[in-house]
């Protein structure tokens, strides 16, 4: 071949093997990257003022007196809203407005009886009010802008009547002239119309701003509070201001989603000002400022699991791999120091490292099945106690998996040990044993943590043994080891497929996963860093 | 009595007449190695922590006996039970139907897909990034490149689902104009980023036992250095690289939370059978997915066993094999 | 490395003791329907506000295993979307703890057939559903819309509402192997929204904006056709407990909230029907 050819062969070649670890480099920072970018997000936010409500509320932090005077005065810029709102509302709502205007007559009725009429005159008077009380629910209820007019033209002329003066119909009257107002502005043909939307703005302003004042507590924490972060309070501005609809552009073809102003729904009446009025005046109606969470991590899921942190999940891996740890790096360390010290070159040894290799090759999944088969169905019988899946299982099948890792890291460690440091030990007289536990195993202890920290990194990021011996996602911290427990991993499965909550919120799915790559990758840094200070110390580079 | 024929005096000891008498030496009148009789409570202890240590390092051999034996104890009570023929050539999977269908074909050809699109992809980048690492990088730079591939490993495989469902599939939806972004493509390229640290390690480690002697021959023979790689290097590493295809294809069967989330869980052979962006049922997220809610010691719950048995099997083989070629590996470095 | 290690295990200990601090008085085990597990989830913070020493887990695996794990007596009360089979009824009432497993209806459901927004179909009769998820029709085109492969999706097969819709639409024919297994409410729900062609069916409480509910054979899905009957695919949804609880113990207060009008409004405003009108 000539020289040329083989040159160039020479450089792409050398070329795609560059090329091939920088694809690797840029698929970890791809994958990595939004993930702990958005995650960051749970830790890092903007938080409103109801952000700091609730963590006053639900968890008792923040002072108390501070949120009190930021709430006086969110709600002073909020009311401007919520009276044109009101007063909007009292054109539509007439069922709420004929009850009220029944309720009138019927006090009226009372204060006559109260007052001793006599029968006669109490007759009279009480016929006159029904005839105005039917009036006016006629005026509420009619759709013809100039019959409402006229109905209501009528009862407002009644107020002249002296025998009402002073009564409790005078309030009927008040509402009367205030209703011609509302005629005189609103469409009534299209009250249906408004009714509906009306319902939508009220539900998208509860999103932001919470329960509507005058409204009920609501009992479910989630509709307590309004948008708590700034963030989603310009999701939900944004959907308060435009409307989405999926209009037929060319036939036989999807639908393509449009946007248009709600405000155009609302054209001539009073309501159309509060759209401006929110969109200007957003961030002194909420209050944002920087929130630094840090209690995400050690926050507990309150009710509902629609605020709060990751508390649980973190403790519950924590245990899970404390207690596998517990099992694995006694039975890891000693039998990794039997096959080096006193094993010899025959089959059963070999056998032993063949079943050592297998247990590494062990699918996690079959790990889960046995887990189930043996630990649960079996094992747990036998000490009188009821099959279900809990922490000791689920910790046990983990013990299984790590074995073969620390004994794989052990026996390397004890391996890189250098010869002349058991000598020399042996030569002054020590005996074996004492060689091994005071000289061999502190030189290669650091080796060992290395293999320790690799393992509780994987026994921490497993999800398929624990999936059906022990693990549940979104439930309290356990309070004894024969309970099922929250982790990490099976939490980030379960909130990045299935869960409701998580995906309206993606700040909290992508936050439970970057617990858990923050706490690997934490871990597996310290294990490089142990690694290379070592590796200086026993080889010198 | 010493004369010209024995200068040392050598015969006396030979006289049996008049024998030399013996010596009481300083110290020692005895030897150093005492016999089990004569120090019983030495030997006792040492033999007893021997034994026990031998005991600790039996309990992985039990481990693997009681992982074969459980998963083969509710398995064969299926597999015996039933029409075995249907149970490897059918693609219906309909546990809970009336009356119930178990056909694996399907299933395991799900594995097949996944495996084969991650093998195809991470065993030419793998290679060429373990060839970067032993023979093209520059001392400073192999010990940046060998920790990121570390944390490359470090990455639980939620992790990785999670990119996979989350932002994957919708990236692949919108800008590929594919109809379902879970499918075999998906699954089977983040499996590639996962079996790729195992298949780079191993190689790696294979091609750097390949001894100086060979690289300088082919070099002061006036190869390129791409010459010397590909046609003297590889191949006497192949045993090396063998053995990690081999664990890479292991790792990608044996996966589970990445396929659960990102294969796209339909029970069939995608049709026509080059379409991988359809979606694939393997064998791990089959009994991922439907062991929870399986009643404990029904026909359903053996059938899954059943499908972990195969599965168990299939990784136990692949294991041997690669162990194998690692010993052969290990062979070569040694001597 | 001993500083190393201490500040290891310190907090670790720190936490995990956290754990083992006081029991609470009274439990209560939910386990079962991802349909009614919303419902389960919001009656347990109520309660946790009534009763603030009660800790109340709700576990959401599907109605099947919501059975089994009553019967095994590893959850107090079973969430179902749909009735206990036969063979579930003989295993509770068979063996040492044999008990009458005893239903309660807290509301109403209807299991509605969801499409992506972008879809312009608005209604389908149920022949034409059954023969999408059987695989005789492949493409939206056949339906009227535009030229798109259609991606069933379907709930796993342990699931109550798998169940009400095999028994109401799929007449207990066999779904095709293209279908695609989802294992929740909120995943099914998450795909459709995701894949434009995608077809599946969630219940009444997983609707929302993101997701257009279709006409099955004319009725729209909503709270008065559902407590009528009108919709084809209503059910009810149930609360299973081991025989009729005590009067006035925490199984039966939970048992009962529904007939609360806290319990009402909770379940309006997880968007399902309550069975009165109070």
């Amino acid at each position: 071949m000539r020289l040329l050819i083989r040159q160039l062969w020479d450089k792409f070649f050398t070329g795609s093997a560059v090329v091939s670890i920088l694809l690797m480099v840029l698929a970890l920072v791809l994958i990595l990257g939004p993930m702990l970018a958005r995650g960051g997000s749970a830790v890092f936010f903007r938080g409103t003022v109801e952000f700091r409500k609730m963590q006053l509320a639900l968890f008792n932090r923040g002072d108390v007196e501070e949120i009190t005077a930021e709430s006086a005065e969110v709600a002073k810029s909020r009311k401007v809203i919520f009276d044109t709102l009101n007063h909007f509302r009292r054109g539509i709502e007439t069922e709420h407005l004929i009850d009220r205007a029944r309720k009138i007559y019927r006090d009226y009725g009372d204060q006559l009886r109260q007052q001793n009429t006599p029968s006669e005159q109490y007759i009279l008077l009480r016929s006159q009010a029904k005839k105005i009380r039917n009036k006016l629910c006629d005026a509420y209820e009619s759709v013809d802008k100039n019959q409402a007019l006229e109905d209501l033209g009528w009862v407002i002329q009644q107020q002249d009547n002296t025998n009402f003066k002073g009564t409790l119909l005078e309030e009927l009257f008040t509402h009367a002239r205030e209703y011609k107002k509302v005629v005189q502005s609103i469409d009534l043909t299209r009250r249906e119309q408004y009714a509906e939307s009306l319902n939508e703005v009220q539900t998208i302003l509860r999103e932001l701003f919470g329960p509507l004042p005058g409204e009920p507590t609501p009992s479910l924490a989630l509709f307590q509070y309004g948008a708590t972060r700034w963030d989603l309070a310009q999701k939900y501005l944004h959907r308060l201001l435009w409307k989405e609809e999926w209009v037929q552009t060319t036939p036989n073809q999807p639908l393509v989603r449009k946007e248009f102003e709600r405000k155009t729904l609302f054209t001539g009446t009073e309501l159309e000002s509060i759209f401006d009025e929110v969109q200007n005046n957003l961030s002194a109606m909420l209050k944002p400022s920087r929130t630094f969470y840090w209690q995400y991590f050690i926050d507990d899921h309150p009710p509902g699991y629609y605020f709060g942190g990751v508390g649980p999940e973190i403790v519950g891996t924590l245990l899970i791999t404390l207690i596998s740890m517990l099992v694995a790096i006694p039975l890891g360390i000693i039998s990794a120091a039997y096959l080096i010290e006193c094993a010899g070159e025959n089959i059963i040894v070999r056998v032993i490292r063949t079943c050592i290799n297998t247990l590494a090759g062990v699918p996690s999944i079959v790990f889960g099945l046995f887990g189930l088969a043996f630990f649960v169905l079996y094992v747990l019988p036998r000490f009188h106690l009821s099959p279900k899946e809990c922490i000791l299982t689920a910790s046990l099948t983990l013990a299984l998996l790590v074995l073969p890792v620390i004994i794989r890291a052990s026996e390397e460690a004890i391996r890189s040990v250098p010869r002349t440091y058991k000598e020399a030990s042996l030569a002054l007289g020590a005996g074996r044993f004492r060689t091994f536990v005071t000289v061999t195993l502190p030189a290669a202890a650091p080796g060992i943590l290395t293999g320790i920290i690799l393992s509780v990194s994987r026994a921490a990021g497993e999800t398929a043994p624990i999936l059906f011996t022990g693990a549940v996602a979104f439930a309290e911290i356990p309070r004894s080891l024969l309970k099922q427990t929250p982790a990490l991993s099976i939490g980030s499965y379960v909130i990045a497929t299935s869960d409701n909550v998580g995906m309206n919120l993606p700040h909290k799915q992508y936050g439970m996963v970057m617990t858990l790559i923050v706490l690997i990758l934490c871990l597996n840094i310290l294990a490089i860093w142990i690694r290379s200070r070592t590796s200086k110390k026993l080889h010198g580079y | 009595m010493s004369c010209k024929k024995d200068p040392i005096g050598y015969m006396a000891h030979f006289n049996t007449k008049n024998p030399i008498p013996k010596v009481k030496a300083a110290e020692f009148t005895q030897p150093l190695l005492l016999t089990p009789s004569e120090d019983w409570k030495g030997y006792l202890s040492n033999s007893a922590g021997r034994i026990f240590l031998f005991a600790i390092t039996f309990v992985s051999v039990i481990a693997v006996l009681l992982i074969f034996i459980f998963i083969i104890r509710e398995a064969t009570e299926f597999l015996t039970g039933n029409n075995l023929k249907e149970f490897f050539t059918s693609t219906g999977w309909y546990p809970t139907h009336n009356p119930p269908e178990f056909g694996i074909l399907a299933i395991m050809a799900g594995t097949g897909y996944v495996t084969l699109v991650a093998l195809l992809l991470a065993v030419p980048l793998g290679i060429l990034a373990a060839v970067y690492l032993s023979d093209i990088a520059p001392f400073k730079l192999r010990q940046i490149v060998k920790p990121i591939i570390e944390i490359l490993a470090a990455i639980p495989s939620v992790a990785y689902g999670f990119f996979a469902v989350l932002v994957f599939s919708p990236w692949l939806e919108v800008n590929l104009d594919i109809t379902k972004g879970t499918n075999a493509l998906n699954a089977g390229i983040i499996l590639a980023l996962m079996a790729l640290p195992t298949i780079i390690s191993v190689a790696e480690d294979s091609l750097s036992a390949v001894g100086r002697e060979i690289r300088e021959a082919a070099y002061g023979l006036g190869s390129t250095r791409a010459e010397t790689l590909i046609k003297v290097v590889i191949p006497e590493a192949h045993s090396g690289i063998i053995a990690a295809v081999i664990l890479g294809m292991m790792r990608a069967i044996g996966e589970t939370m990445v396929v659960l989330m990102a294969a796209g869980m339909s029970s069939q052979i995608p049709s026509p059978w080059w379409d991988l962006a359809d979606g694939v049922r393997p064998m791990t997220a089959t009994i991922a997915q439907e062991m929870g809610e399986t009643p404990k010691g029904s026909l359903h719950y053996q059938a899954l066993f059943a499908i972990g048995f195969f599965l168990l099997l299939f990784t136990f083989g692949l294991n041997m094999l690669s162990e194998h070629f690692l010993a052969r590996v290990r062979k070569r470095k040694r001597g | 490395m001993k500083k190393l290690m201490l500040l290891c295990i310190v907090p670790t200990l720190i936490l995990s003791s956290h754990a083992f601090s006081a029991q609470p008085s009274g439990s209560l085990q939910l386990q079962g329907s991802t349909t009614v597990g919303p419902i389960g989830d919001a009656f347990a913070e109520a309660f946790k506000k009534m009763y603030p020493d009660v800790s109340i887990t709700v576990s959401k695996t599907g109605s099947g295993d919501g059975a089994a794990s009553l019967v095994d007596g590893r959850c107090d009360i079973a969430m179902m979307s749909r009735f206990m089979k036969p063979k579930e009824f003989k295993q509770a009432t068979t063996g040492d703890n044999a008990f009458l497993p005893v239903a309660h209806v807290i509301a109403m459901d209807g299991v509605c057939v969801i499409v992506h927004p972008s879809n312009p179909i608005n209604e389908l009769t149920s022949e034409q559903v059954r023969n999408i998820y059987t695989g005789k029709i492949k493409n939206w085109s056949e339906l009227g819309g535009p030229d798109s492969t259609i991606v069933p999706i379907s709930r796993d097969t342990s699931s109550g509402t798998y169940e009400t819709f095999e028994n109401l639409v799929m007449n207990k024919e066999k779904m095709a192997g293209h279908v695609e297994y989802v294992n929740s409410n909120p995943q099914a729900h998450a795909r459709v929204k995701f894949t434009k062609g995608a077809v599946g069916y969630v219940g009444l409480g997983f609707v929302d904006n993101k997701v257009k509910a279709l006409k099955i054979d004319g009725v729209t899905p909503n709270q008065s056709t559902i407590s009528s009957g009108k919709y084809p695919v209503s059910r009810p949804l149930f609360l299973f407990t081991k025989n009729y609880p005590k009067l006035g113990s925490l199984v039966h207060e939970f048992c009962t909230f529904y007939l609360k009008e806290k319990g009402q409004e909770i379940i309006e405003s997880k968007g399902f029907v309550p069975v009165t009108n109070y």
